[in-house]
C-alpha cells in the first residue's frame, strides 16, 4: 500500500481554479500586513508629492517668467515696427536721390539696391501709374530666407516709389514658436491648481495600483507558506482519522515549514512501521501458538505408534514359523513408518522451534564484523557456495542478539544457496549504512523472487519449495529482524537474483534495545 | 471583508488622491442686457450689445500677440425661473498679427462650426465687432415660452478645450524633463486625470428685461 501525498493530487481545472481563488484568513492577514507596510510610507509620500508638485509649479510658473514669455510677441512687434521705420527711412533716402525722369533711372535703382541693405526690389511709378523703372536684387539675401517688407514713398510729382525690403523669415518662425510656448505656459499657469491636483490624483492612482500589486504579491507569497500549512493541517486531520498512509509533499523549500513537513512525514512513517511491526508480531504470535499446539498434537501419538510397531516386530521375530511374504511386507511397512515418523518428528521439531523462539537479547555489535565472523564460522557455507562480503561503509554499530542473528543469516544464506542450484551458488553479502540505519544485504544469482509473491513470502507456512519447506524460515527471519527494531525487504539484486535487505537502527542513533518488542 | 484599519487607510489615500475640485464659477447678473430680438424666417434672432464687457482697457490684452478667446453663451430662460430652454454658443478667437498689425478673428458657432474668419484692421473695429454680436439664433419662435428673458454669459480667455488638450500633451510628454522625449508614467496618468477647470474669473453675465413671445412676433 503506497503513501498518499496531500496536495500532490491533480484535481480538475475547476477545482484548481477554486483552490487558486480561495483565500484563507491567514493569507488575507499577511497580504494586509504587506499592503499596510507598503502603503503607509507612500501615504506620507502622497502628502509630500502634493507639496512638491505645488512648489515645482510655483518655481516653473514664476509669474515674472510667464509675464516675460507673454510679452515676447509684443517685443517682436516692436522689432517689426523698428524695421518698418528703418525701411521707410531707407526708402525715402532712395527717393530723395531719384534722377530726373528717365535719365539713368535704371542705373540709379541698381546702385540703390547695391548700397541699401536688405533692399530687394524697387519700382518707380509715374503719377499715371506707368512703371518708369524697376530693378530687383540678383544676389541672394545674406541673411538667408526672407519675407517681403514693403515700403512706399509718395513722390512730390504724384508718382510713387515702391520698395520691397527683406525681413528674416526666421523672425516669424521664432515668433510662432514663442507664441506657442507662451500660450502653453499661459495655459499651464491658468491650470496650475488643476495640474497640481491631477499630479496628486495620478500619484494616488499609482499608489492604489502599487498597493494592489503589493496585495497580489503578498497573497502569492503568503500562499507559498500558508498552502503548505493548510496541507499539513489536512494531513493531520487524515492522520487523526486513522490514515497512516498520508504524506505531505515538502516541495523544494528549505524553511521551517518544510522541516515541519519532513518531520511529520517521518513521524507518520515511523508510526506506520510500528503499527505494521506490531501487527506482524501479533500475527506471528498467533501462528506460534498454532505451531505449538500442532507440534504437541502430532508429537503425542508418535511414541505409541513407534512402540506399537516395535512390539509388532518383536512378536514377529519370536514366532516359530514365519511366512516369508508377510515378513517382507512387515519389513517394508516398517521402513515406511520409520521414514514417515521421522518426517513428522522433524516437522514437530520445526514447529516447536518456531513456537519457542526465544526473546531477543541484544548487545552492542559492529555489523560488518558480525557478518564477516558469521562467514568465517560457517565453513560449510563457503564450501557450498562462493561467498563475497563487501563493506561499503566504515563502522556500523548496532545492537544484535548474535545467536538469533546468526540464525537469520543462516536461513537467508541457506535459501540463497538452494535458490541458486544446480549451478555453483554465488552469495553476495553487503554491509552499508544510511544516516540512521545499518544495512545488511544477502543477495544471490538465482531466479529471484516473483514480485507478486513478495508480500507473502514472510507469512508463516508459505513456501515456494514444493514438498520440502515448512514455510517457517522467512517468518522466523522477519520476526527476529522486527524484534531488533529493524526492517526486512526483498527485491532484485542488480545483475540478477534476489536480494534481501535487513536494516537495523544504528546504536549511535540513540535507539535503545528493542528486545521487549517480542 | 477588509479589516477596519485597511478600509480607513484606503479611504485616506483615496480622499487625498481625488481631492475636491473647485466649484464651478457662476454668479448673479452684472447688469441689464441690451438686446434686440427679431423674427427671421420663423426663428428668434438676437443682436446683443456687449459694449459694457469690451471696454477700451481690454484691447491692450487682445493686442498682446497671443491667442485670446471670447466665449459668448446666450440662453433663453423662462421668466418664472428654471433651466435654460435654448443655448447658443459662439467662440471667438482673436490673434493680433504683430507684423501685419491686424486682428485675425475666427468665429465658431452653430452656423459656422468650422469657423468664419475675419481680419479686422484695428482695435476699434475689433471692439465694434465684439460689442455688437448679431445673428444669434435662439430657436423657433413657437417654441419660445410666452414670457421669457435672455441671458448672455461672456467668458474672456477661459481655458479652451484646445488649450486643455495642449496642456495634457505637454505634461504627458514631460518634454522639459526627459531628454529622450519619452512619456513618463506619472505624467501620462496626470495628463489623463487633468480635469477641465472652471471658467475663471473673467466671466460676465447680463440678463435682459422680460420678453413676451407675442412681442417678438411680427405685427
Amino acid at each position: 500500500m503506497s503513501a498518499t501525498p496531500v496536495g500532490a493530487g491533480r484535481p480538475g481545472w475547476a477545482g484548481q481554479l477554486r483552490a487558486a481563488l480561495r483565500i484563507s484568513r491567514f493569507e488575507i492577514r499577511i497580504a494586509a500586513a504587506l499592503v499596510v507596510a507598503a502603503t503607509l510610507p507612500l501615504v506620507g509620500a502622497l502628502v509630500l508629492a502634493d507639496r512638491v508638485a505645488a512648489e515645482n509649479l510655483a518655481l516653473g510658473l514664476d509669474p515674472r517668467v510667464v509675464q516675460r514669455l507673454q510679452s515676447i510677441p509684443a517685443l517682436y512687434g516692436d522689432l517689426f515696427q523698428a524695421r518698418k521705420q528703418l525701411y521707410a527711412v531707407q526708402a525715402r533716402e532712395v527717393a530723395r536721390g531719384l534722377p530726373l525722369r528717365g535719365a539713368g533711372a535704371e542705373a540709379y535703382l541698381e546702385s540703390a539696391i547695391l548700397r541699401t541693405p536688405r533692399l530687394r526690389h524697387i519700382t518707380w511709378t509715374s503719377p499715371d501709374g506707368a512703371v518708369l523703372a524697376e530693378r530687383e536684387a540678383t544676389q541672394p539675401n545674406p541673411e538667408g530666407e526672407w519675407r517681403e517688407a514693403p515700403a512706399r514713398v509718395e513722390l512730390p510729382d504724384g508718382g510713387r516709389l515702391d520698395c520691397v525690403f527683406a525681413i528674416e523669415a526666421q523672425y516669424f518662425a521664432d515668433l510662432a514658436e514663442a507664441r506657442d510656448l507662451a500660450e502653453t505656459v499661459q495655459g499651464l499657469a491658468a491650470l496650475r491648481s488643476e495640474i497640481r491636483r491631477s499630479y496628486v490624483r495620478a500619484f494616488g492612482a499609482l499608489l492604489v495600483v502599487w498597493a494592489a500589486a503589493a496585495a497580489v504579491l503578498g497573497i502569492w507569497l503568503a500562499r507559498r507558506t500558508t498552502r503548505r500549512v493548510s496541507r499539513l493541517v489536512a494531513a493531520v486531520q487524515r492522520l487523526a482519522a486513522g490514515d497512516l498512509q498520508v504524506q505531505v509533499d515538502p516541495g523544494g523549500f528549505a524553511d521551517e515549514v518544510a522541516g515541519l513537513t519532513r518531520a511529520f512525514n517521518q513521524m507518520v512513517r515511523e508510526v506506520r512501521e510500528s503499527r505494521d511491526r506490531i501487527v506482524y508480531l501479533e500475527k506471528i504470535s498467533g501462528w506460534q501458538e498454532v505451531a505449538r499446539r500442532l507440534a504437541h498434537e502430532i508429537k503425542n501419538p508418535l511414541t505409541p505408534m513407534k512402540l506399537a510397531f516395535q512390539q509388532l516386530q518383536v512378536r514377529w521375530d519370536q514366532l516359530p514359523e514365519r511366512e516369508p511374504a508377510f515378513g517382507k511386507l512387515l519389513a517394508e511397512v516398517g521402513e515406511i513408518m520409520k521414514d514417515e515418523i521421522g518426517t513428522l518428528q522433524r516437522l514437530v521439531d520445526e514447529f516447536s522451534g518456531f513456537a519457542k523462539l526465544p526473546d531477543v537479547r541484544t548487545e552492542p555489535a559492529e555489523l560488518g564484523e558480525f557478518v564477516e565472523e558469521f562467514v568465517r564460522q560457517n565453513p560449510q557455507l563457503t564450501a557450498a557456495a562462493d561467498v563475497e562480503v563487501v563493506r561499503a561503509s566504515g563502522q556500523t554499530p548496532v545492537a544484535l542478539d548474535r545467536t538469533l542473528m546468526r540464525r537469520v543469516l543462516a536461513n537467508l544464506c541457506s535459501n540463497a544457496v538452494e535458490a541458486s542450484r544446480p549451478a555453483r551458488p554465488r552469495l553476495h553479502l553487503g554491509i552499508s549504512r544510511t544516516r540512521d540505519r545499518g544495512i545488511v544485504t544477502v543477495g544471490d544469482e538465482g531466479p529471484g523472487v516473483d514480485p507478486a509473491l513478495r508480500d507473502r513470502i514472510f507469512d508463516p507456512y508459505f513456501t515456494t519449495k514444493a514438498g520440502t519447506g515448512t514455510g517457517l524460515g522467512l517468518a522466523i527471519v522477519k520476526k527476529i529482524v522486527l524484534q531488533h527494531g529493524g526492517e526486512i525487504q526483498v527485491g532484485d539484486r542488480p545483475g540478477g537474483g534476489a536480494s534481501f535487505a535487513l536494516a537495523f537502527p544504528l546504536k549511535a542513533a540513540g535507539i535503545s534495545s528493542p528486545a521487549s518488542a517480542g | 471583508m477588509l479589516p477596519r484599519a485597511t478600509r480607513l487607510l484606503l479611504g485616506l489615500v483615496l480622499g487625498i488622491a481625488l481631492d475636491a475640485r473647485p466649484a464651478a464659477a457662476g454668479g448673479p447678473p452684472e447688469g441689464i442686457l441690451a438686446i434686440r430680438l427679431t423674427p427671421v424666417k420663423g426663428r428668434a434672432v438676437a443682436a446683443l450689445d456687449l459694449a459694457a464687457v469690451f471696454g477700451p482697457s481690454r484691447f491692450q490684452e487682445f493686442g498682446n500677440g497671443l491667442t485670446n478667446v471670447v466665449e459668448i453663451y446666450t440662453s433663453v430662460l423662462p421668466a418664472g425661473g428654471g433651466s435654460p430652454l435654448f443655448i447658443h454658443g459662439r467662440i471667438i478667437e482673436i490673434l493680433f498679427d504683430v507684423w501685419e498689425e491686424t486682428y485675425a478673428v475666427t468665429v465658431k458657432d452653430p452656423e459656422h462650426p468650422s469657423g468664419r474668419r475675419l481680419v479686422l484692421p484695428s482695435s476699434a473695429s475689433l471692439r465694434s465687432f465684439l460689442s455688437d454680436q448679431r445673428d444669434i439664433d435662439l430657436g423657433p419662435l413657437p417654441a419660445l415660452p410666452e414670457d421669457f428673458l435672455v441671458e448672455a454669459r461672456v467668458e474672456v480667455n477661459p481655458i479652451s478645450k484646445d488649450q486643455l488638450q495642449r496642456t495634457r500633451e505637454y505634461i504627458a510628454a514631460a518634454a522639459g524633463s526627459r531628454p529622450s522625449g519619452s512619456r513618463s508614467v506619472l505624467g501620462a496618468v496626470a495628463s489623463f486625470l487633468l480635469r477641465e477647470p472652471d471658467a475663471g474669473s473673467d466671466v460676465h453675465v447680463y440678463r435682459s428685461p422680460p420678453f413676451t413671445r407675442s412681442g417678438v412676433l411680427p405685427r
